[in-house]
């Protein structure tokens, strides 16, 4: 029989909390865990008392907690420059650990994750296999597996547009750590959990971090997400000056891979090639280390699948690019491959690119519009019921060249479309710290386009006159007006595309 | 997509013999579900992992096809009879055969098959087994674990077939179910294969406490 009972642990502040004992607790690879009778908390202790001794491990969770911690803003110990509107918003994509133990043993108190990040028993039709899911984590693997994801209920998998929403959130995650020196090392399918749904994911098992100046973790992270050059030297000598070990450059592999995988559900190294013929582990050592090779390498299709029927091409232009970057230029180059930021803004701009596919069974829902002469949905192969496609062009100001504008952005217009501050002044950007309230909103009215002002300041019409708050102005094939006379704001192109 | 995803093919050699009637084979019955149970639970079991199951008594056969986790049918186990512990090798060796795909220049391979023998005696088809032993030095095919159940269990034949043999001291429930979460635990492990070194042998959990691993 399951015994349980409860204890009490000691936190390095003299306060104490409370945790369930349970026989075979959940046991990770570091660590093992127990829940707060309130499950708002877990209480995590090492596996190996070597661990949970060892001072290096001390020093880096003590910095992880406490001057590092992007869930906690600088006024309340926090990192530095936090302030609490960033810290709120990482609360909910990070489990942060909270607080360190210093009795029974060594350990440390996390967060439990959101209740959304748990299968329920409504998560899938079949009989037998509802209990087993309940209460499971959600890691990706289940949602990007087409092998896993037909055993869901469809409304489980979301669609194109709340896959695109996820990356974002772990790109902008990925990124907050990465601006304050941390790396993750050992970003996996594991190691965030998504929200198909609601088109979230949180980021966990934050305490093998690389802490600048703080001795690395001995992790080299999860097969399928190790970085090439990671698993190529895993067998030199930890202090071998050849020998790669985590990093913010390996994490940008992973993170690809990740994001990869989250938006066309395969991996980016698994082909049909086959490396080796001596053993499985030589073939995917080879695979995904020394000879890794991107399955939609333009130049060498040795991997390519033959039955790829919708490829990085139908991301649009900014994820194409940054795909060759992560997996081509920078696959075995780590310094070539895209930062977190860029990722960041390549994903958002893509964002302003979807279109909603006029096939209410389409498994996608939506897709990167990124060709106005091709309106057809990729994955349907649905073409768009709407008559024609509205586009509009963001240019911002050269600077310290009076009149002359550069491309900035591009957005696909649907009625009832809401438009930010980002979209108005270059200055902005759509990350943790940003305003989200109503601009202006686009509308399909009467047969026309129409552009509302809802809240910018000094918005100009086409012959350049203000248009007050609750005005519009019409967009017609190669109208422009300044959406902002701002020094900061946009001039916006509009063009209509009709076949 | 599925002609080059890499399965992990597992065997199950599971003991019917007479001597594990009664309690034991029902231990067995629930160990088998619960380890579906289990394995169902990880995602990458779930892609990677694929069953099988050999009984052994009098003969031997293949009584689940290799089949991936959310197909596998629980077989109908019974016990009664000898222990044709050799009949059993030289099934596996077939299934082997039949059932894991080999790397070819234009194929990818499965992974090195799982095998986990299950018994609570010794073999009684000696000629067979002695066969069936040098058979399977030769070939390689497998990573083998084999378990010896109870006071009876003799581990002199396994150490034969293998270098990792365990003995648990009884037949009771809750040692098999121990044994079961084992092999759950050991095939979760190889299925996440966190460490892919090219030719290293594979990494098991510690076996559970209470379990010996016979030198």
């Amino acid at each position: 029989m399951e015994s349980k009972r409860t204890e009490k642990a000691t936190l390095v502040d003299g306060s104490t909390i409370e945790y369930v004992v349970k026989d075979n607790p959940p046991k990770g690879g570091m660590k093992y865990t127990y829940f707060t009778p309130d499950k708002k908390y877990v209480v995590q202790f090492f596996n190996d008392p070597k661990n949970a001794n060892d001072i290096n491990i001390h020093k880096r969770l003590e910095a992880i907690v406490g001057k590092y911690n992007p869930t906690l803003s600088e006024e309340k110990g926090g990192s530095r420059g936090n302030t609490q509107l960033a810290a709120d918003y990482f609360s909910s994509r990070f489990c942060w650990p909270k607080s360190l133990i210093k009795s029974p043993e060594f350990g440390i108190v996390c967060p439990a994750y959101p209740s959304n990040y748990f299968f329920s028993e409504n998560s899938t039709d079949i009989e037998g296999y509802k209990d087993i899911l309940k209460g499971k984590d959600k890691k990706s693997t289940y949602f990007t597996s087409p092998k896993l994801s037909k055993y869901l209920k469809s409304d489980e998998l979301g669609d194109f547009r709340s896959m695109l929403s996820l990356s974002i959130n772990l790109a902008r995650s990925i990124r907050r750590m990465h601006q304050a020196g941390l790396a993750h090392s050992d970003l996996s399918c594991n190691n965030v959990l998504i929200d198909p749904q609601k088109g979230t994911c949180v980021v966990i098992d934050i305490d093998s971090l690389v802490v600048p100046g703080l001795y690395p973790p001995e992790v080299i992270g999860t097969s399928g997400y190790i970085a090439p050059e990671v698993l190529e030297t895993m067998e030199l000598p930890i202090d071998d000056p050849n020998r790669k070990l985590p990093s913010s450059y390996t994490d940008l592999h992973s993170m690809a891979v990740l994001i990869y995988e989250y938006l066309l559900k395969r991996h980016p190294l698994k082909g049909p090639k086959v490396y080796s013929t001596e053993s499985a582990e030589k073939d995917d050592f080879l695979a995904l280390g020394p000879k890794a090779t991107f399955i939609e390498n333009p130049v060498d299709k040795s991997n390519r699948p033959k039955d790829l029927t919708y490829t990085i091409k139908d991301l649009g232009p900014e994820l194409e690019k940054l795909f060759i970057r992560a997996f081509v230029d920078g696959l075995h180059s780590p310094n070539e491959r895209p930062t977190a930021m860029e990722w960041e803004k390549g994903l958002v701009k893509t964002w302003d690119m979807l279109s909603q596919c006029s096939n209410s069974k389409c498994t996608h829902k939506w897709f990167v519009l990124h060709d106005p002469q091709k309106p057809i949905c990729p994955y349907c192969k649905t073409k768009i019921k709407a008559k024609e496609v509205v586009r509009l062009k963001l240019k911002s100001r050269v600077r310290g060249r009076n009149g002359q504008w550069i491309d900035a952005g591009e957005i696909n217009c649907y009625d009832n479309m809401p438009i930010f501050k980002w979209h108005i002044y270059s200055n902005c950007f759509p990350d943790e710290k940003a305003e989200r309230d109503l601009q202006a909103s686009i509308h399909y009215y009467q047969g026309q386009w129409i552009f509302v002002n809802r809240g910018i300041a000094g918005m100009l019409s086409p012959s350049g006159n203000i248009v007050p708050i609750g005005q519009a102005v019409l967009l017609s094939d190669g109208s422009s007006f300044q959406a902002s006379n701002d020094e900061k704001g946009y001039l916006i192109e509009a063009s209509i595309t009709r076949w | 997509m599925s002609d080059y995803m890499r399965r992990l093919p597992v065997y199950l050699l599971l003991d019917c013999s007479g001597s594990m009637s009664g309690e034991p084979i029902e231990a067995v019955r629930q160990g088998v579900k619960a380890l579906l149970s289990e394995l169902k639970g990880d995602p990458q079991a779930l892609e990677t992992a694929y069953l099988s199951v050999i009984t052994f008594n009098s003969s031997a056969r293949q009584v689940s096809p290799l089949t991936e986790l959310m197909a596998f049918k629980e077989p109908e186990l019974n016990a009664g009879g000898a222990t044709a512990l050799g009949g059993a090798l030289n099934v596996l060796m077939d299934c082997v055969k039949n059932e894991v795909r080999q790397s070819t220049a234009t194929q990818k391979g499965d992974w090195k098959p799982l095998v986990f023998i299950l018994t609570d005696g010794a073999p009684t088809d000696i000629e067979t087994f002695k066969n069936a032993i040098s058979n399977l030095k030769n070939i390689k095919v497998a990573n083998i674990i084999a378990c010896a159940a109870g006071a009876n269990a003799d581990t002199t034949y396994l150490k034969q077939i293998t270098e990792s043999v365990l003995m648990m001291n009884t037949l009771s429930a809750g040692d098999m179910a121990q044994f079961f979460a084992w092999v759950s635990g050991s095939i979760k492990m190889s299925s996440k294969s966190i460490d892919a070194k090219p030719g290293e042998a594979i990494q098991l959990p510690p076996p559970p406490q209470g379990f010996v691993i016979v030198p």
